[in-house]
C-alpha cells in the first residue's frame, strides 16, 4: 500500500481545483474514487487482523503494538471516508448552482459529466426546488443581482418568432435588438435563446 | 398567499414581535414610521450577513407580497389610462427592487438551509424558525442528500463507518459529522439604540458600550439575542 491517506488528499485537490474553475463541470474521478475506496477497504482488513492479535496485557509490559497500529489502520478509514464524502459533497454543492444556472435541463454536454447517482440527485433538487417555488408562487432563480434598471437591451439568438411580451405581440427575429423588461428576458437569457446586449 | 390573514396588518404585532419587551428602550416610535420595504431590507440584510438561519418573517413578507401584487394592478391600469413612460418606469423599477429584495431574502434563507440541514433539522428551536414550505423543502433536501452519500460512498465502507452522522459507530457516542454555522465569526452590527455596557463573555472580561447608531465588530454569538430581540442589526 502506497502512502497512507494519499490517495484521499488527492481527491479533495481535485474538489478544490474544480471549484475554482466556476465555467466547466468536470466528470467523476471514478479511477481515483475507486482507488479510495479499496484502500481503505485495505485499511479495514488490517485493522480487524491487528485487532484480532491484541492480547490483553499488563500496564507494566508496555503499550500492545497492534493496539498501535490498529489505530493507524483505524484513523486511515476515517480520514479516507472524510476525503471520499468531501470530493461527493463539492460536486453536489456545483450540481445544484448548475440548476439555479441553467434550469431545470440539464443540455447533454454537461449531463454525461455526472454520474448516474448525480443526475438523480440533481432531478431530485430540481424537484424539491421546483416545489418550493411553486408553493411560494415565486421564481428564485431569476433576479440574481440587484436590478438597475427594468428594462434591457436583448439580441435575439435563437429564431422565436412571435412572443408575446408585455401583453404585446413582438417577433424576435434572429439577430434583432430589443428593449424588453429584465424579468421577461432573464428566462430567455437563461435558456440561451437571448442575450444582454451591450451596445 | 391565504386571503384571510387576519392579523396581517396588524402593526402592533410586528412591532411587537419585533422589539419584544424593552425596558429602557424608548425610540421604538422610529419603528412604526418605517415602511414594509424598509423592514424587508432589514430583515433581509440581517439574513445576509447572520451566520445562522434567523427566523422567518412570515407576516411581514405577507405584506409586501399583497403590496407588490397592488402596485402591478396599479402599474397595469396605470398603462393603460395615461402613457407616460417615465413614471411607468419608475414604478417597474420599484416593484423590482422590492422582488428582487424578497427573492434575494428567500434565497438566501435557502442556502442556510442547503449548508446546515441536518442541524436545522435536529435542533427544534432552528426547525421552528423555518416557514411551513421551507421545513417541506428541508425535509426533501435531507433525504436526497442522504440517499446520495448513502447510494456513493457509505454503503462502500465498512458497516461501522457506514453512517452520515457518525465518523464511526463504534467510538462515537454523538453524532460528529453535522456540519454547523460557525457562530464565533465576526459580524458588523450597528446598534438600534442605547443599550449601554454588553457582556461579551460568560466571565464578565470583556464589555462593550453599545451606543445608538454606532458600529462595532463583534462576535456573533454574544450578539446574538440582541439581533432577535431587534436591539441591533447587521450590516
Amino acid at each position: 500500500m502506497a502512502m497512507f491517506g494519499k490517495k484521499g488528499a488527492e481527491l479533495v485537490r481535485e474538489a478544490k481545483q474544480a471549484q475554482a474553475t466556476v465555467d466547466q463541470f468536470r466528470p467523476f474521478n471514478k479511477d481515483l474514487f475507486e482507488q479510495v475506496i479499496k484502500e481503505t477497504e485495505e485499511h479495514y482488513s488490517h485493522l480487524q487482523e491487528r485487532m484480532s492479535q491484541i492480547r490483553i496485557s499488563e500496564p507494566s509490559q508496555g503499550v500492545d503494538p497492534n493496539f498501535v497500529g490498529g489505530c493507524a489502520q483505524h484513523r486511515s478509514v476515517l480520514r479516507n471516508k472524510r476525503c471520499l464524502l468531501a470530493y461527493v459533497n463539492a460536486r453536489l454543492g456545483k450540481i445544484q448552482q448548475l440548476r439555479w444556472d441553467l434550469g431545470a435541463v440539464l443540455p447533454d454536454d454537461i449531463a454525461e459529466n455526472l454520474s448516474a447517482t448525480e443526475r438523480t440527485f440533481f432531478q431530485g433538487y430540481s424537484d424539491a426546488l421546483g416545489s418550493y417555488m411553486n408553493d411560494i408562487n415565486l421564481d428564485l432563480t431569476v433576479d440574481a443581482t440587484p436590478p438597475k434598471d427594468p428594462y434591457v437591451q436583448i439580441r435575439v439568438i435563437g429564431n422565436l418568432g412571435e412572443v408575446l411580451l408585455d401583453d404585446q405581440e413582438t417577433s424576435l427575429l434572429p439577430n434583432s435588438i430589443h428593449f424588453m423588461t429584465r424579468t421577461e428576458a432573464e428566462p430567455l437569457v437563461l435558456q440561451g435563446l437571448l442575450e444582454i446586449y451591450m451596445g | 398567499m391565504e386571503p384571510a390573514g387576519a392579523g396581517a396588518r396588524d402593526e402592533e404585532d410586528l412591532v411587537d414581535g419585533g422589539i419584544g419587551d424593552v425596558d429602557g428602550l424608548d425610540d421604538v416610535g422610529a419603528d412604526e414610521l418605517r415602511s414594509d420595504v424598509d423592514l424587508l431590507l432589514r430583515v433581509w440584510q440581517n439574513e445576509k450577513c447572520a451566520p445562522e438561519i434567523l427566523p422567518y418573517e412570515a407576516t411581514l413578507v405577507e405584506r409586501v407580497r399583497e403590496q407588490i401584487q397592488l402596485m402591478e394592478e396599479n402599474i397595469e391600469a396605470f398603462a393603460t389610462e395615461i402613457k407616460d413612460d417615465l413614471m411607468l418606469s419608475l414604478y417597474r423599477m420599484d416593484v423590482n427592487r422590492t422582488l428582487f429584495l424578497l427573492r434575494s431574502y428567500l434565497r438566501a434563507r435557502l442556502h442556510k438551509i442547503e449548508r446546515f440541514p441536518i442541524h436545522i433539522v435536529d435542533n427544534p428551536e432552528l426547525w421552528d424558525r423555518l416557514s411551513e414550505h421551507e421545513q417541506e423543502y428541508t425535509n426533501k433536501y435531507c433525504e436526497i442528500l442522504a440517499k446520495h452519500f448513502e447510494k456513493t460512498v457509505l454503503i462502500r465502507l465498512p458497516d461501522q463507518y457506514g453512517s452520515m452522522l457518525k465518523q464511526t459507530s463504534l467510538a462515537s457516542e454523538e453524532n460528529d459529522m453535522i456540519t454547523q454555522p460557525q457562530l464565533n465569526t465576526f459580524v458588523f452590527c450597528r446598534s438600534r439604540g442605547a443599550i449601554g455596557s454588553f457582556q461579551l463573555d460568560d466571565k464578565g472580561d470583556e464589555a462593550v458600550d453599545l451606543m445608538t447608531d454606532d458600529l462595532y465588530i463583534l462576535r456573533y454569538k454574544p450578539v446574538r439575542k440582541l439581533l432577535v430581540t431587534d436591539k441591533i442589526e447587521l450590516i
